[in-house]
């Protein structure tokens, strides 16, 4: 390996109104490692990997590529001196086509003027090819799977000729097969020249993948290690400044009365197209159900049906013992049915609300929160602050505003609201997505409370980790059927097949 | 683009070409009611609408849902206007219905319209709403008489409503593309901006007495002489397109520029990523603020021209709010062409069309003018409601961009 590090930050700091990003932080990527960049949400990766990238510019500290000094005040910048960036939410434009997307700033040309389109699908072709991605160049974004997507963004990187590859949390969107798949190509990539840096949370995939690992903390640079000696307790501890339990510490579930039953249920999406088709599960009370599936096969709308947001196209749905199939989804929460919904930003709160406002959501009409039609907000403020101490939310007041909080603490809002109602059924629909250890730490080990209190409990994830994890029973969905049911015990890989259909090799298709 | 094989060709082709057959059996309802064919048996039109109908509802169960929408809308409508022709007296028809001469009267009224379109289209396509359109159209109006008037000649016209025309359009783009305002509102004070500033100076130059009859004219060239030569159909040629406006002309030559920039070369591929998605061109070099600014100062230039193509290319004089919601009505050509310029353009000659329909039913039937009149009005609901598959706008458009 070459002795100057293909890419060297020293000192880079950035300030955002009210938040230190990035204090003094230096990071070194040595020239074809896989450099791990691993670190809770909001310690700063991201906006690190935004000043390489030229998004941001830095307060302060110098860059250098190659030994030789830099100044990146835009991406073309860095594009022009090697660097590609893979952003966790994709740059790309769904309704344009494979190649459109690739080329799109650099076209090749015939005549100076018009765009050479055969050219550029040929170009698309030979590197597809050569590393291997199985792509169609004229297929359009929106046709093709999230997995492809991702190979369309690396390979957008590696037609502007990178060298410096940058991840932000690739797997975040991936199924588990599609992950595998990943490593596989950065490896090959490694292989043929480049050097990587892998932005993630992930403890398990860090491992997998770096070389060496760099840990950031509010801003600041814990440490650099060699993944040799590394373990994920080590690691966690270092994220997250303690010790941090990362198995879930549950007793035998005793599951009591059936308390959530469905029967043949049927939903359609959007598009009117039956999404749901036919199924069929009950949850006892005291036992964790998981639903296990890859995103989009139907866990969205099945939710949306529970929690009374989208009218069943056929079924029952009953709560205890009372038929709630065509009910609004006040009456559900009223018969007991607490929803933690998928996306807690959009459907969870309402961010330009308070927090105690948003705890009163679903009884700001009732005594003592309000009478004869007046709010009492002394009362509303009250019951907020006590449970934002129960909850442990930090860096909110009862009048805090639900929006300026982090991901995780405003995911312990909406728990404390969902539990607090003392609900009979809790839905969780991915509860800790997009949420740092520390945070996924709290939620199942209230989950797992929960359950223990006697409370059926509904969970709704694309984690496998946190399927296996909390459940007593895991049910698979796949295109809108449970296609098995698995105790918790069962292997990561069968699992994963099963979510994908059953059989293995499909998964890439 | 390039022809990509997505569906099984065979299914959509099939049921597409039953639906086109089916839009012209039901324009054929109609028109063999008109000269010269002049069918007066009544019950022509109700046989082709009826096939038209059943080719209609024959491609929509297979696929084809808005050409096959479009063969039913045909259908019916060539039934009812066909009878209600058959019932006409035939020397009103022959009155109405001059084919020549709609035609092109029918470019006519298209061209200011063609212009907003195309203009709205880069506006709209790099993620800005452009409703301003109206006011930058006005201001071109305006601009044209005053340049070619107060400068002597019609070209020095053209320039000052480009000039003005985009000046106009970098207000709008400054305050929604760096202010970051709602480009509705500023699009409205855009319009009322213009309609105050023309006015003003109208009267402070102009006074009661209007704009002099002296003025500078846009030409009727190229005459085309050679068309009135070809056998057979030359007469009816030469009166189409034999004289038409130099300006209508240069609409043409817009319309296939446009349509190759957009969609052929990487200006328009970048244009199109700006407005679908801005961060994802952001994030591989584009200035999304360069190409924000320059599409709608060159959308306020476009339309400008369609405003001077009014002035000192058809009437020859200028008049308070002379655009009369003309460049709404181009905006609406787009949403219905669907924001593709030949499609725009189609929208905007069947506009053209009913307004020149308008203008030659007035004389005989005046209730049935003002009808038809709606007519573009109507179409453009149906289609922004979807009713008949819906046009889709740029995914970024009227949001504006923050930098990170």
């Amino acid at each position: 390996m070459d002795e100057t590090p293909v890419l060297e930050l020293r000192g880079i700091t950035k300030q955002f109104p009210g938040i230190l990003a990035n204090d003094h932080i230096d990071f070194d990527l040595r020239d074809g490692e896989v450099h791990a960049l691993l670190g809770e949400n909001g310690a700063g990766k991201s906006t690190l990997m935004n000043i390489v990238y030229g998004l941001y510019s830095a307060d302060d500290g110098e860059i250098a590529i190659k030994g030789k000094r830099v100044q990146l005040s835009s991406p073309h910048d860095a594009i022009d001196r090697g660097i590609g960036m893979v952003h966790q939410h994709f740059m790309l434009i769904p309704v344009m086509t494979v190649t459109e997307n690739i080329v799109l700033a650099t076209e090749p040309r015939t005549g100076g003027v018009l765009l050479d389109y055969s050219a550029a699908r040929q170009r698309v072709l030979e590197l597809s090819k050569r590393f291997n991605f199985a792509i169609d160049p004229d297929a359009k974004i929106q046709n093709i799977t999230v997995g492809q997507q991702q190979r369309v963004e690396i390979l957008k990187a590696l037609y502007r000729n990178a060298d410096i590859l940058i991840l932000d949390e690739p797997t975040a969107v991936l199924t588990p097969q599609e992950a595998t798949e990943l490593f596989a190509i950065l490896k090959d990539l490694v292989a043929q020249g480049l050097s990587i840096i892998f932005i993630s949370h992930k403890l398990n995939e860090v491992l997998d993948i770096a070389d060496r690992i760099t840990v950031l903390r509010r801003g600041k640079k814990v440490e650099t290690i060699p993944r040799e000696g590394a373990t994920e307790e080590g690691l966690a501890r270092s994220m997250v400044g303690r010790e941090v339990l990362l198995r879930v510490d549950k007793t035998n579930a005793r599951p009591g009365d059936k308390l959530l039953e469905v029967e043949d249920l049927r939903v359609l999406d959007d598009r009117e197209l039956e999404v749901v088709r036919g199924v069929s599960f009950d949850v006892h009370g005291g036992e964790i159900v998981g639903i296990a599936g890859v995103d989009g096969n139907g866990q969205t709308e099945l939710i949306d049906a529970l929690a009374g947001l989208r009218k069943p196209a056929g079924g029952r749905i009953l709560i205890g013992e009372k038929e709630l199939t065509g009910a609004s989804a006040h009456v559900r929460l009223e018969e007991g049915l607490g929803h933690i919904p998928e996306d807690r930003q959009r459907r969870g709160l309402v961010l330009d609300f308070s927090l105690a406002e948003n705890i009163a959501l679903h009884d700001y009409d009732k005594p003592p929160f309000s009478r004869w039609g007046w709010l009492n907000p002394r009362r509303v403020i009250e019951r907020a602050s006590r449970l934002l101490t129960e909850y442990d939310v930090r860096g909110g007041a009862p009048r805090t505003l639900a929006g300026a909080l982090s991901g995780g603490n405003q995911q312990k809002v909406v728990l404390a609201r969902e539990i607090s109602r003392n609900p009979r059924v809790l839905i969780a629909a991915q509860p800790t997505r997009g949420l740092d250890v520390g945070a996924i730490e709290f939620v199942h080990k209230r989950l797992v409370a929960e359950r223990d209190t006697g409370r059926a409990v509904l969970l709704v994830s694309l984690e496998l980790d946190e399927i296996l994890s909390l459940s007593d029973r895991i049910l698979v969905l796949y295109e809108g059927q449970i296609v098995r049911e698995f105790s918790p015990d069962v292997g990561e890989e069968e699992l994963g097949i099963a979510m994908t259909g059953g059989r293995r090799g499909e998964a890439a298709a | 683009m390039v022809a990509r094989a997505e569906t099984p060709r065979w299914t959509g082709l099939g049921a597409r070409q039953i639906a086109v057959g089916g839009i012209l059996l039901g324009c054929f309802a109609f028109l063999v009611a008109l000269p010269p064919i002049t069918a007066r048996a009544q019950w022509w039109p109700p046989l082709l609408g009826i096939l038209a109908i059943g080719a209609g509802i024959w491609s929509l169960t297979r696929g084809a849902r808005r050409p096959g929408w479009f063969a039913i809308a045909a259908g019916i409508l060539g039934v009812g206007l066909g009878i209600l022709a058959t019932q006409a007296s035939s020397g009103n028809l022959d009155y109405v219905v001059n084919w020549a001469p709609l035609f092109s009267a029918m470019f006519v009224f298209a061209t200011p319209l063609t212009y907003a379109a195309l203009g709205g289209m880069f506006s709209e396509r790099s993620g800005v709403v452009n409703i301003g359109l109206e006011g930058m159209m006005l201001t071109g109006a305006f601009f044209a008489v005053l340049g070619a008037d107060k400068l002597g000649n019609w070209f020095f016209g053209i320039v000052c409503a480009i000039i003005a025309g985009g000046l106009l359009a970098l207000i709008h783009a400054f305050v929604s593309i760096h202010l970051r305002a709602d480009q509705i509102v500023s699009g409205t004070a855009i319009n009322f901006l213009a309609l105050g500033v023309t006015g003003y100076f109208f009267y402070k130059v102009y006074g009661e007495q209007g704009t002099p009859g002296s003025i500078s004219q846009v030409p009727d060239r190229p005459r085309l002489g050679f068309l009135s030569h070809i056998p057979w159909a030359g007469h009816f040629l030469y009166e189409v397109f034999g004289t038409l406006n130099l300006l209508i002309w240069f609409a043409f030559l817009m319309l296939i520029v446009s349509h190759i920039v957009v969609f052929r070369t990487p200006i328009g591929l970048r244009i199109r990523a700006v407005g679908e998605h801005p961060r994802a061109a952001d994030t591989v070099g584009i200035s999304v603020y360069g190409v924000r600014y320059a599409a709608v100062v060159l959308s306020g230039m476009l339309a400008a021209l369609g405003g001077a193509y009014l002035s000192i290319g058809f009437v020859g004089s200028f008049n308070e709010n002379m655009t009369a919601g003309r460049g709404f009505i181009g905006l609406a050509a787009l949403i219905f062409g669907n924001w593709r310029p030949f499609g725009a353009f189609a929208a905007a000659l069947l506009f053209g069309f009913s307004t020149a329909l308008a203008f030659r039913l007035g004389q005989p039937w005046g209730n049935a003018a003002v009808l038809f009149q709606a007519l573009p009005y109507v179409l453009t609901l149906i289609a922004v409601a979807g009713v008949i598959g819906r046009s889709i706008p740029p995914a970024a458009s009227g949001r504006p961009y923050r930098k990170q």
